[in-house]
């Protein structure tokens, strides 16, 4: 009979005794929302950094080699070609103002896509908002880009390029731009992830075919004229066109429109949000 | 006390919407443990994920001032690709703890699973799972313990833990707890909560509501 309910006494000493007296008093103290919040994108930081990064040994290194690389295939490529230099500016330097903010974009755009889906297992807990790995994935792919970039510009430095930029404010605007749009895109795509699994697969195929298109080995002022209509709708075209327009003094874009690149990031972020609204509930619901 | 208003819960189908909850307003008091009754899709733990959180309702809101735990499941809250010690580390953290070196400590301590406990979730069994799972959220002061049929995969040691755990406990934190164990509902719990007609009966005995429960839905 004392099996069945022994006395508290007798079960805390017992309990005690296996687990150690501590247990069961770890505070879970009173909290406003945005400490919770504070809190919870902490945690998943620690969590999603250590995911990437972690158990690849060599995490970090392909974050900086992969763009690094790409663009000396390319150089390669144009220096058999007999070119050394694009519109007066070295090859190198032109086609990283392309490919990075192209690589950032895509890159970016796909991790935040499947955030949500990716964490599905942690909405169980109330903290967890759905919301949460988004801003938390945003946070990581931003600041990996901006290191990146500022790393790839110093080496290019030290190794003796110019590359300070003829309008350093309007190069640093045009990149923050590019993230909150690649934000935008990102939380649209994630509510077509929640339906189709096989998004992800048919968004990066989409994203194949942009980079013969947006730029990157290539400036608008290459192209006739009367074709520019078939390639200006993109606005990665644009980041690269005004990047480049940033960087030299002796490359002026005739394309690069801030306008067009405000309107597409505000209705991304329209349509985003909205579609994030109205499916909230299954983005919680296993 | 929970406080239910107007609240309802559907799932989409090909043809309507298929209620399992309508319109639900109800106040209810946490004075005592609280086991859930109903058959099979019924809404059981559909009720406790609400209660926990994670799970919304289509209308209406829950709302408590009491801290609650997340719903203590066989399936969801543990991360797969995450070993046991980097689960606890999660959940204590945005739970607010900021030093969790002695919160992992304790809870490896009460789920005893070895080095398994630095281990990926996924290569786990169900009972080691729920070791963990059950250790984790012992090791908070919850007002509310939720328990979705947890406790009922362990062995016998794991089950003597956790009744020796939720014995103790008893006199700050009451659990709502879904078993289709009647001896376990008995056990632990002094008042019961029947689903049925898209709502819920509350009864402040246990036993009126097993019996309410078997005379609705056990027919042989």
């Amino acid at each position: 009979m004392l099996e069945k309910s022994p006395n508290s006494s007798v079960v805390a000493y017992y309990l005690d005794f296996l687990v150690g007296s501590e247990y069961m008093s770890n505070i879970v103290s009173r909290r406003t929302s945005r400490q919770v919040m504070q809190d919870t994108i902490s945690a998943l930081l620690t969590r999603e950094l250590k995911v990437r990064f972690g158990s690849k040994r060599l995490g970090y290194f392909w974050a900086l080699a992969e763009p690094v690389l790409q663009a000396s295939v390319i150089a390669i490529i144009f220096t058999i070609l007999g070119r050394s230099s694009l519109s007066g500016v070295p090859v190198a330097l032109f086609l990283l103002l392309g490919i990075l903010p192209f690589r950032g974009f895509t890159k970016a755009s796909t991790q935040l896509a499947t955030a949500i889906k990716a964490n599905k297992a942690l909405f169980a807990y109330r903290q967890v908002s759905p919301i949460d790995p988004f801003i938390t994935r945003l946070l990581i792919e931003s600041a990996t880009y901006l290191v990146v970039y500022s790393l790839l510009m110093i080496a290019l430095f030290w190794i003796g390029f110019q590359v300070i930029p003829e309008k350093p404010l309007e190069l640093i605007l045009i990149n923050l731009f590019m993230l909150s749009m690649a934000a935008g895109y990102g939380l649209l795509l994630s509510n077509l992830v929640l339906f189709y699994d096989d998004a992800p697969r048919i968004i990066s195929l989409i994203h194949q075919p942009l980079f013969f298109i947006s730029g990157i080995f290539f400036v608008i002022t290459m192209i006739p004229a009367q074709y520019w209509h078939y390639l200006t709708w993109n606005p990665l075209l644009h980041f690269t066109e005004l990047s480049r327009d940033a960087m030299f003094s002796s490359y002026k874009t005739p394309v690069g429109d801030w306008l067009y690149l405000l309107t597409i990031t505000i209705c991304l972020w329209g349509g985003g949000l909205s579609f994030y609204w109205v499916n909230r509930h299954r983005f919680l619901a296993s | 006390m929970i406080h239910f208003r107007n609240v309802s819960k559907f799932y989409p189908t090909r043809n309507a919407r298929a209620y399992i909850f309508k319109d639900i307003n109800f106040k209810l008091p946490m004075t005592r443990s609280i086991g859930v009754l109903g058959p099979n899709g019924a809404g059981k733990s559909t009720l406790v994920r609400m209660i926990g959180g994670a799970d919304t309702p289509s209308r209406g809101n829950i709302d408590s001032d009491l801290r609650i735990s997340w719903p203590l499941g066989l399936q969801g809250g543990l991360q797969g690709s995450m070993s046991g010690r980097e689960n606890v580390r999660f959940v204590a953290r945005i739970n607010g703890i900021r030093n969790t070196s002695s919160i992992e400590c304790e809870v490896a301590k009460f789920a005893d699973i070895g080095r398994y406990y630095d281990e990926p979730i996924r290569t786990y069994s169900s009972g080691m799972k729920s070791r963990v799972a059950f250790g984790l959220s012992l090791a908070f002061n919850f007002d509310v313990l939720l328990i979705d049929e947890v406790t009922s995969v362990g062995d016998a040691t794991f089950r003597k833990k956790s009744q020796l755990a939720l014995k103790r406990i008893r006199e700050t934190t009451h659990v709502i707890m879904v078993s289709h164990e009647m001896k376990q509902l008995q056990e632990f719990c002094e008042a019961g909560i029947v689903i049925k007609n898209q709502n819920f009966v509350f009864h402040s005995c246990i036993q009126d509501a097993i019996r309410d429960y078997q005379e609705t839905y056990v027919k042989l």
